[in-house]
């Protein structure tokens, strides 16, 4: 009996250690912990309203991580970053309503679209040396260009935008009259997320991004490429928030250029959860949209219809006391408790930052 | 193009410009100084367009008379958010001041637009529509006086901080913060001061831009992103270059707006900016670093 309980006892050191052995570790079975919440949520919740707040606080968990590694990994002040939603979403409304292609393949051409823009922007920045504020400036230029463009391009739609066409449910054209399957997309989407996040983060390259965020002169001058880095994390980033942006549209029905290239539309979904959970953190992203998308949802519904303005005032709050109170977010405050329960350190020193 | 058509939208693009150079003149006082793009800066315009509807609304004088509470408004606003949240972010990562400027940026958007609504109001005065005659020009006299007052606004800041004591030391902190400091310079001071400084001549503009003129709470955001570019265009931090950089931006919108059509003006502008970011980002007046 004695030696089945402390075999027991093993097995569940061995666990606790799997689980939560390092810090990456811990962050990844806190994202698989949330991603199986959320999977599972629909057996307690049952409303649909709130089954739609958490499918969008999923894509909100998606598209943050895919800020996050251009903007927390690699350092680039792609703030704009909504500009690639935009166009991925319009590549899929396009292709569904003008072609009549499905969304399982508008989804991904355009996560592809957006991508190859991506690549466009980073390599004629890089090319020209814009960095930091510059940079900035040329991605939120780029959005009012874009946004004046698509007003005035028929073919999208104009100033009315595009709506979905044909709203008789089919699983061919992504259109059910239940919440979950949306749900069960956008999960899936997170965990697609998850894994290209942690693979960036363990691969060689994804130490190079860290490296041009931390110092970009010493990473090229130890021999790191800042042009073919710096794009491909663009890359990957633009990519992922192409196939975010594809799922959005497929998921609200609607598009027009003024709500979506649109720069407080871009704090709600792009900023905010990587901001409030933690930039350049693995479960950042995530921390933040369960925070900030469910918040920001209760004051919508609650206290909007009486004043509109509310919940730009949220946002507004939520970003700077998250940049005065919690720079390294949520995930920086569940480090430094790890570091004191699990290895009894006080003081970290930790590559959140 | 008529000669006199021309020599129009020459007018046009100069009464523009002066706005566009008064807005311009205050990011680039505040970047100067501090080093910090104020995300938040076309706020402070939306802040002086609604003091001045209110101004007539509630209190019925002329919106120009409304041009010292706007500046009192706005100036303690900017100098309150300086104090209290930009200080805070000076020497941090360029990230971290921008979220926080995109953060007072939405605050203040949604404060107005929960006090005073989100759709669209106009404010009239009696002589919006009445025009000068000059060598067969128009000129509404909205407009010109919005131009003589920015371009008396701009020689008086320009005077303000080449022969003032205080403007010498804005000056001075501009150039360096610690030999400044070393001097007996109150650095956080001057850093409120041209916060405040820079807020008000904006919210000023704003002023100048009310009569007959649509506002809603967002439309601070238009003029930032010309600020941004007009701030570029004439070197970030240089005073005359902003000035000229506002003028030069009028008259291409001006331009544009005649062959092109009202809305595609703004790609003209974008792409001004994207083609200065590219090839000159140190813009007119700079040296190359």
């Amino acid at each position: 009996m004695g030696n089945m309980s402390t075999h027991s006892i093993n097995n569940q050191n061995k666990l606790i250690q799997f689980l939560f052995g390092t810090w990456e570790r811990t962050q990844l079975s806190i994202s698989a912990g949330l991603l199986l919440l959320m999977v599972f949520s629909p057996l307690v919740i049952k409303s649909p309203y709130y089954i739609g707040v958490i499918t969008l606080a999923c894509l909100y968990a998606f598209i943050g991580i895919s800020w996050n590694i251009i903007s927390g990994f690699c350092g680039q002040l792609l703030i704009a970053h909504i500009i690639f939603i935009g166009l991925g979403g319009y590549t899929t409304i396009v292709l569904l309503n003008n072609y009549g292609i499905s969304p399982w393949i508008g989804i991904p051409i355009g996560g592809f679209v957006s991508g190859i823009a991506g690549v466009v922007v980073a390599l004629i920045t890089v090319r020209y040396g814009l960095k930091l504020d510059y940079f900035a400036l040329f991605t939120i230029a780029l959005l009012v260009a874009l946004r004046t463009l698509f007003l005035k391009w028929e073919f999208v739609g104009g100033a009315v935008g595009m709506y979905l066409r044909q709203e008789t449910p089919s699983l061919n054209r992504m259109i059910f009259i239940s919440k979950l399957p949306y749900l069960y997309i956008a999960c899936s989407l997170l965990l697609f997320g998850i894994i290209i996040q942690y693979l960036t983060y363990k691969s060689k390259f994804g130490k190079y991004f860290i490296a041009i965020r931390e110092d970009e002169t010493a990473a090229a001058a130890l021999g790191v490429n800042l042009t073919k880095y710096k794009t491909l994390a663009v890359m990957i980033g633009t990519a992922l928030a192409g196939l975010g942006g594809g799922f959005y549209i497929i998921y609200v029905t609607y598009i027009d250029p003024t709500g979506i290239f649109n720069l407080g539309f871009n704090a709600e979904m792009v900023m905010a959860s990587p901001i409030i959970g933690g930039l350049g953190s693995l479960v950042g992203p995530i921390l933040g949209a369960l925070v900030n998308k469910p918040i920001a949802e209760i004051i919508r519904a609650n206290l909007a219809e009486a004043r509109s303005g509310i919940t730009m005032i949220v946002y507004g709050i939520f970003l700077i006391s998250a940049v005065l109170f919690l720079p390294r977010g949520l995930a920086g405050l569940i480090q430094t408790l790890y570091y004191r329960w699990f290895h009894g350190i006080t003081s970290t020193h930790q590559e959140g930052e | 193009m008529t000669s006199e058509i021309f020599f129009q939208t020459l007018i046009n693009g100069l009464f523009t410009g002066g706005i566009y150079a008064l807005v311009s003149i205050g990011l680039t006082l505040i970047y100067g100084v501090m080093v910090i793009v104020n995300f938040a800066h076309g706020e402070f315009l939306t802040i002086g367009i609604y003091t001045a509807f209110w101004s007539v609304t509630l209190l019925g004088i002329d919106p120009y008379m409304s041009i010292p509470i706007a500046i009192i408004i706005a100036g303690i606003l900017g100098a309150v958010i300086q104090r209290g949240l930009v200080q805070q972010v000076l020497d941090s990562h360029p990230l971290h001041q921008i979220v926080l400027l995109v953060g007072v940026s939405l605050l203040l958007i949604g404060v107005i637009q929960f006090s005073f609504g989100a759709e669209p109001k106009a404010m009239h005065v009696p002589y919006e529509t009445e025009v000068i005659q000059l060598f067969g020009l128009r000129m509404a006299i909205p407009r010109l006086i919005a131009f003589g007052a920015s371009l008396f606004i701009s020689i008086g800041l320009f005077i303000f901080l080449q022969y003032t004591k205080i403007g010498k030391a804005i000056r001075a902190v501009s150039q360096s913060r610690q030999a400044a400091s070393l001097m007996g310079i109150n650095v956080n001071l001057i850093y409120m001061l041209t916060f405040g400084i820079g807020a008000a001549i904006t919210a000023v503009a704003g002023v100048l831009l009310s009569p007959n003129h649509r506002m809603i709470p967002t439309m601070g955001e238009a003029y930032s992103v010309i600020a941004f570019l007009v701030v570029v265009l004439g070197t970030m931090g240089n005073f005359v270059g902003a000035f000229i950089g506002g003028l030069i931006i009028g008259l291409v919108e001006a331009y544009a707006g005649f062959y092109l059509g009202g809305d595609v003006k703004i790609i003209a502008s974008m792409l001004i900016f994207i083609v200065i970011l590219l090839f000159k980002p140190s813009g007119l007046f700079g040296r190359k670093r």
